[in-house]
């Protein structure tokens, strides 16, 4: 790899259809450098004025002004039309300082922004691109005004419809309540019904600028359990006036655009998400080891090295995931609702489990060390939106399965290795070519790989061959799922893929996604990461994700726990992130 | 049904009583367990709990359940991977009540889900916490003591759910210590002797309703967190100097029941302000499913 200094060999190398990887890392350790020490009392962006503007339910003024003067929402307009967006891993990565923060600081400040936009990336005119970049980088937002959906919560419910107006364009009515930024965005992302038919073709997408809309009415503020800083308001529309040049992508393309767009909002969700679960970790080793001279208690072990566990598993989906969007763009539709299926789920878990080594501590509200668990705990079900955000996976994973163990499970060919490699170099990432419903499934196919390779060094014994039966006891969950998704009838009408034994083998199906996420992120190490090269941490993810699925899982080979415990030790002691990336933290 | 004995969640201003009993079927967040006898239920209540509060409790005793879990054909696949753990069981009580609980659960929750019983997957988290593989709008939690079972399933977040024989007597000089924080220690030490006991099987039973809900057992110190005895005061879950541990998402309940037993919930809200509707046949939204189906279909 060649050293590159400058942020002008960013657009050399754009040019030549790579993302240049290190200009990304430099502006994340700026901005972890930046946002300071989250400890001290003393910092106007530490955790204690993060926790006390969340109190106040305000966003924290001064952190988003310095996130403006950063340029954050740069990160979120592709290079081409002149922001810094490369690569989603990379997005995560420079997104990551922010989060490990205040989760809801993200999402109200950012990428909420991001998930509105990415249809204009995917489908939108160049004026619709210009209009849109500009307003990004000249510090702007944009809302996303979800359509309905099934089951749908607060954020999800209601939507507006688009009819055709008299002299041309559309006409928007309706009135939804819960839209995040509504009263403070400079455009409107609009999934509007323009047909009362049933029929994925219902809805389309409007990009809606308000300073020259008339009819919009701005609604009040709605106090909310999670995220509580956030500003949520709703937004009703009285015979709006569009113009037809509002309309993204073709009339009728909402759905196919939410779903195609989607897909890169649910990697990135589940990649920060396990930062802001990094600061709960953090928090609980210093509960568990604070004023106390003896070795850590034993009952702790388990419950941390457990999380720890999680966590870098979270992140191997999750990171696979945002580098497949850009190597494997049209092939990542059933990964990326996994990784969205599997990790808040784990992760608000993993909170559960920390609380126990909390303990009481996780009552100090709004202290820098030990507030975090309570604030996560009550915005991590609004960053996954909960049953609707799972149920909204199971409808683009349940499906897919008949094809996939049809035509893709143990026939399907390995994915690239670059796709688990940190370094490696990878096209950019392009809306445009964000495919959906491939029917593919390389995952599943470097699982068997996995396994295959790890087979033949079973005769090494120890953690390897324990890792080596843990990938073959996954292989086999595979090969049990595709005997059982083959009995799922052929050209399923809708209410046919309602049956609820479909929703039990999505769940399934996701779990060994995550096992194989493990396996090719071990088998990805280059060795200069010791502890990610040795199995420990891969047998450790693999035991407790087998667990989940309740498949029988030995007890763990020795010395396994301890060397994952130890190096969660290294990493709080040395202020280091509890990822895969093991960054160095502001002190 | 079965009264009230706390909801602490729920303690209304008592200068306005006319209010309160106005409103009192809605104030209350936590819905009171109800009798079930077997698979026929009867399940309305349930899903009367459900639309109403997003939560609901059910009591029944194992031998309700006997007959109907013998003579039922397809109860291997009711157990699903329970099945190994029921027939390797070989003590009698405790093999039915195995059974009995596992079936109470799932019809439990296939009354919330709409679903056939034998389509559910009980399936169980790293700690323990019981739940319905693939249907998340749905938490369950699951207690017995002696004969009676008791199941609590929620829409709006975590729920656990414990039960004790009321007549157990747990002895506050012995386990204050353990069980007890500090302002509970002030405030149990101030009651007559006679009726800590039964303050200490109530504080018992909401603690490990609590950290059932957190899906972690006993591994939660009961002395780290706390609750107001009841009396007085507008909080569920407390800090163990005594004040608010969080800020109005916890709700619990504790109930007598059968005369014999005391059941306590402790419900979670996220505040996503989730849909009422937890029908399986609902979930999975029809745009995005007839939109993939309909491409697969094409290649």
């Amino acid at each position: 790899m060649t050293m590159v200094t400058t942020e002008i060999h960013d657009t050399s190398a754009r040019e030549a259809g790579t993302a240049e990887p290190l200009a990304p890392l430099r502006r994340a350790a700026r901005l972890e450098a930046q946002l300071g020490d989250p400890y001290d009392p003393a910092n106007p962006h530490g955790l204690g004025a993060l926790f006390a503007a969340d109190e106040q339910r305000h966003p924290p003024e001064a952190t988003e002004q310095l996130l403006t003067e950063f340029g954050l929402s740069a990160e979120f307009v592709p290079a081409e039309f002149g922001g810094r967006l490369t690569r989603a891993d990379h997005l995560a990565k420079v997104l990551r300082p922010v989060f490990r923060r205040d989760l809801a600081l993200g999402f109200g400040y950012g990428i909420t922004s991001l998930f509105a936009t990415s249809a204009v990336w995917a489908a939108g005119t160049p004026a619709q691109r210009r209009f849109t970049a500009d307003m990004m980088l000249g510090g702007g937002r944009a809302s996303i005004v979800h359509h309905e959906m099934a089951h749908a919560n607060d954020i999800l419910r209601d939507e507006f419809t688009a009819g055709a107006a008299p002299g041309g364009g559309y006409e928007l009515n309706g009135r939804k309540d819960v839209i995040i930024n509504a009263a403070r965005a400079q455009a409107y992302v609009v999934y509007a019904r323009t047909d009362p038919a049933r029929t994925p073709y219902s809805h389309s997408v409007l990009l809606v600028d308000p300073a020259e809309t008339a009819g919009i009415g701005h609604l009040p503020r709605v106090p909310t359990t999670g995220m509580r800083g956030n500003l949520f308001s709703g937004l009703e529309f009285t015979d709006c006036a569009v113009p037809g040049s509002a309309l993204v992508g073709r009339p009728g393309e909402g759905v196919a655009l939410a779903l195609r767009t989607y897909q890169v909002n649910r990697c990135v969700i589940a990649s920060t998400a396990v930062a802001a679960v990094d600061t709960v970790l953090h928090s609980a080793v210093r509960a568990a080891t604070t004023g106390r001279s003896r070795p850590l208690a034993r009952r702790w072990h388990k419950p941390l090295a457990g999380v720890f566990a999680d966590m870098l598993a979270c992140d191997s989906m999750a990171t696979v995931a945002l580098r497949a969007l850009s190597l494997l763009p049209d092939r990542t539709h059933v990964l990326a609702a996994a990784v969205k299926y599997v990790v808040p789920d784990l992760l608000r878990e993993d909170l559960e489990e920390l609380a126990t080594v909390l303990g009481s501590r996780g009552y100090q509200r709004g202290t820098p060390e030990y507030g975090a668990l309570d604030k996560l705990s009550r915005d991590l079900p609004v960053a996954g939106l909960g049953h609707a955000g799972t149920a909204s996976c199971q409808a683009v994973i349940v499906p897919q399965l008949r094809t996939l163990a049809e035509r893709a499970w143990f026939r399907e060919e390995e994915p690239p290795a670059e796709l688990f490699r940190t370094g490696a170099s990878l096209p950019v990432l392009d809306y445009r070519l964000l495919g959906i419903a491939d029917g593919g499934d390389f995952l599943a196919a470097s699982l068997v790989e996995s396994a295959a390779r790890l087979a033949e060094v079973r005769g090494v014994g120890g953690q390897l061959a324990f890792l080596a039966d843990l990938a073959e006891g996954f292989v086999g969950e595979l090969r049990a799922l595709r005997e059982r998704c083959r009995a799922i009838p052929a050209h399923g009408s809708a209410a046919s893929l309602m049956d609820p034994a479909l929703c039990v083998l999505s769940d399934r199906y996701a779990l060994v996604l995550a096992a194989a996420s493990v396996l090719g992120t071990w088998e990805g190490q280059d060795g200069s990461d010791p502890f990610l090269a040795a199995p420990a941490w891969a047998v450790l993810a693999l035991a407790r994700l087998g667990g989940r699925l309740g498949i029988p899982v030995p007890d763990l080979p020795d010395g396994c726990m301890e060397q994952v415990l130890e190096e969660l030790m290294r990493r709080y002691r040395s202020g280091r992130s509890c990822d895969l990336d093991a960054t160095e933290l502001a002190q | 049904m079965t009264d009230v004995l706390t909801d602490l969640a729920d303690l209304s201003d008592p200068d306005s009583a006319a209010t309160a009993t106005a409103t009192a079927d809605h104030a209350h967040r936590i819905s009171a367990p109800i009798h079930v006898s077997g698979p026929a239920g009867p399940w309305d209540e349930v899903a009367q709990g459900m639309a109403l509060r997003g939560n609901a409790a059910v009591y029944t005793t194992w031998g309700e359940w006997l007959t109907a879990a013998l003579a039922e054909p397809a109860l291997r696949r009711l157990l699903g991977r329970d099945w190994l753990r029921y027939r390797q069981t070989t003590d009698a009580t405790i093999r039915f009540r195995f059974v009995a609980s596992r079936l109470a659960v799932k019809y439990t929750a296939a009354a919330a889900l709409g679903t056939d019983p034998t389509d559910l997957d009980l399936a169980y988290k790293i700690g323990g916490r019981p739940y319905l593989r693939g249907f998340d709008q749905i938490d369950v939690s699951l207690t017995h003591t002696d004969d009676l079972i008791a199941v609590g399933i929620s829409s709006t977040g975590r729920i656990g759910i414990d039960t004790e024989p009321a007549g157990r007597r747990l002895s506050f000089r012995l386990l204050q210590d353990q069980v007890c924080t500090a302002a509970e220690k002030a405030e149990l030490g101030a009651l007559p002797e006679a009726e800590q006991p039964a303050a200490m099987l109530r504080l018992w039973t909401l603690k490990e309703a609590y950290t059932k809900a957190l899906g972690q057992g006993l591994r939660l110190g009961f002395s780290e967190f706390g609750f107001s005895n009841g009396s007085g005061g507008e909080t569920g879950l407390l800090a163990p100097d005594g004040t608010p541990a969080a800020t109005g998402e916890w709700a619990f309940g504790t109930y007598p029941v059968l005369d014999r037993f005391l059941v306590s919930v402790a419900c979670h809200d996220t505040g996503l302000g989730s849909s009422r509707d937890t029908s399986a046949s609902t979930m999975l939204d029809e745009n995005f499913l007839t939109m993939v189906s309909g491409l697969l279909d094409q290649r």
